[in-house]
């Protein structure tokens, strides 16, 4: 990830597997306020152990869906990622 | 069979124990005699009890049976009038134009609502709805449509009702453990409201059967348990162009959305590649609590409803996100189509069915497979255990969830779950004890699929001791040593 430029605190929430990957339901990470979700996805991954799950899950920053992983992010001091897994349990 | 002379015999036997128990009996003796009594007359009656519940379950799968007979000779007779000529009235032929006295007052709580009112009632009442998993999804979901006046209902389920759906698949009863799922929640929703009329499929759903079923419905509950239905359902539901109400379910979280719908995506433009089997946890492993899978299935209900009926904000290109242990709702804005989607896009690469499970590379059922990393003869029978281990000294560890290792355990047993031997923590609890290679080491756990993972890390870690799992685990000590030892 690239380190220079302004960085922000954001809450990261967690759901089914990945909460379980991660071992908690919420933590904080610190992200440049401009990343490419690619970026962005693959400094999660490594920072909660969420390799198993990578190419399987929903990546949600504020409430919506990052559509395209080479999209442009910006975030905000107190921004909101969910890392959303699907769950196939009934 | 006979059931009354086995029962009769193992009357017999219980008297013979007690018979057996008594004769002899001095002071002495009296209260460990008693003790010994009571325990045979214990196992009797548990053993009995099993005995009764598998012949009343066996009597289920043949009536069964008998109703699937008639069924397809009723269907073999309704085909040839077809051919014939005859009018065969398909379901939801009849269009109903008024509601009856009976609806008028059974409705009536409904009928006032501003939005739904007499139109939105008809058009229940010329709906047909298929539900797809008889689980803890479908039976609330089943059970809320029916009630509400949904005309037609298809249910479709491969299972039979077991003790364990009890908590969360409240559609089926004591008395029906055996019977076919569809056929079981057939019974209870006709006496919720014998107006919806209901057809059973009683199998599983598969690519070469999916579109036949799925064509003669409006609109399509995913309520199933695995990822190879789910991504089948999906495919057929864009090909036949139906919308797809898709909840799931585990442990404490839920998630509903409603696919295929307006612009809305479908699964594949969600999630285009499926999980690998080892991130998916299915119910019977990690567990879930009725009150969530009612809570989501409460809301397909709802959803297909709406659909119906037109009222509301439909949950299409949105994603509701239940989390029960903090009661936190959540709606994700998910995207609309994927331009590039292989199935719903303008030029979709997927034009007909696939084989699921291949693409998935996982079954379509949430049956346990019995994984083999390691050969037999190097693993223990629990037989073998029982005659030539478990009386000497060796290190016995249970590698399940704590919370399960609460249920049962086997006297001797360690608990250090699977996370905990994986990640090394348990050197530091046992390390004194793995010093000694003469001390054989047998690992366990429900099925005889996670010890062999333990093993594996086991042997690589400690390359000269004796290390072993039992093949089938607490499973196979139930079936083979005691049967008195719980099952879950």
């Amino acid at each position: 990830m690239n380190a220079d430029g302004p960085v922000v605190n954001v809450h990261v929430l967690f759901f089914a597997k990945s909460r379980e990957l991660a071992n908690t339901p919420r933590s904080t990470v610190d992200v440049p306020t401009e990343i490419t979700a690619t970026e962005l996805l693959d400094h999660l991954v490594s920072k909660f152990g969420l390799t198993s799950i990578r190419d399987n899950l929903i990546l949600a920053h504020n409430e919506s869906y990052i559509d395209n992983l080479s999209d442009r992010i910006l975030f905000k001091e107190g921004d909101e990622l969910a890392v959303i897994p699907p769950l196939s349990g009934g | 069979m006979p059931v009354s002379v086995i029962d009769i015999h193992q009357l017999i036997a219980v008297r013979d124990i007690s018979l057996k128990l008594f004769i002899g009996l001095s002071n002495a003796t009296f209260i460990t005699s008693r003790t010994m009594m009571e325990s045979a007359v214990d196992s009797e009656r548990t053993m009995l009890k099993r005995e009764i519940a598998d012949l009343r379950a066996s009597l289920n799968q043949k009536e069964q049976c008998l109703r699937e007979l008639e069924d397809s000779v009723s269907f073999a007779t309704r085909s040839a009038q077809e051919v014939v000529g005859n009018d065969l009235e398909s379901p939801g032929g009849t269009v109903h134009t008024k509601l009856t006295n009976d609806d008028i007052a059974r409705y009536s709580r409904q009928l006032i609502l501003p939005d739904f009112g007499v139109q939105g009632q008809l058009k229940l009442k010329n709906s047909s709805v298929l539900i797809v998993g008889m689980g803890g999804l479908g039976c609330p979901a089943a059970q809320y449509l029916a009630a509400a006046g949904c005309g037609h209902l298809g249910l479709v389920d491969y299972d039979e009702v077991e003790r364990s759906n009890f908590h969360r698949q409240i559609l089926h009863s004591e008395d029906r453990c055996g019977m076919s799922k569809a056929e079981s929640a057939r019974i209870a929703l006709n006496e919720l409201n014998p107006h919806c009329e209901i057809h059973c499929h009683s199998r599983m759903l598969y690519p070469h059967n999916a579109m036949h079923i799925i064509r003669g419905y409006d609109v399509v509950l995913d309520c199933t348990d695995n990822v190879p239905t789910r991504y089948l359902l999906s495919d057929a539901c864009v090909m036949l162009n139906k919308p797809l109400v898709s909840g799931s379910a585990l442990k404490m979280d839920g998630q509903l959305t409603v696919y295929n719908y307006g612009n809305g995506p479908c699964y594949r433009c969600i999630f285009p590649v499926p999980p690998p089997p080892e991130a998916v946890t299915n119910c019977g492993d990690g567990g879930v609590l009725g009150a969530v899978t009612g809570t989501i299935g409460a809301m397909q209900a709802l959803e297909a409803i709406k659909v119906i009926v037109g009222i509301g904000d439909v949950l299409a290109g949105r994603l509701l996100i239940f989390d029960g242990s903090s009661c936190v709702f959540r709606n994700i804005r998910i995207r609309s189509k994927r331009p590039n989607c292989h199935m719903c896009s303008a030029q979709p690469l997927i034009t007909e069915l696939i084989n699921y499970e291949m693409f998935c590379g996982m079954h379509a059922t949430d049956k346990n497979n019995p994984t083999l990393l390691i050969s037999t003869d190097e693993r223990l029978s629990v037989e073998e255990y029982h005659r030539k281990i478990q009386a000497k000294p060796h290190l016995l560890i249970d590698v399940r969830q704590t919370a399960e290792f609460e249920i049962c355990q086997l006297p001797e047993a360690v608990n250090v779950p699977l996370v905990e031997i994986l990640d090394d923590s348990y050197l530091k609890r046992l390390g004194k004890q793995l010093e000694d290679k003469e001390l054989p080491v047998v690992l366990l756990c429900r099925r005889g699929n996670d010890s062999q993972i333990a093993v594996q890390h086991l042997r690589n870690r400690f390359p000269t001791h004796f290390v072993r799992d039992l093949i089938g685990g607490l499973h196979a000590w139930t079936s083979n040593i005691d049967p008195n030892f719980p099952i879950y």
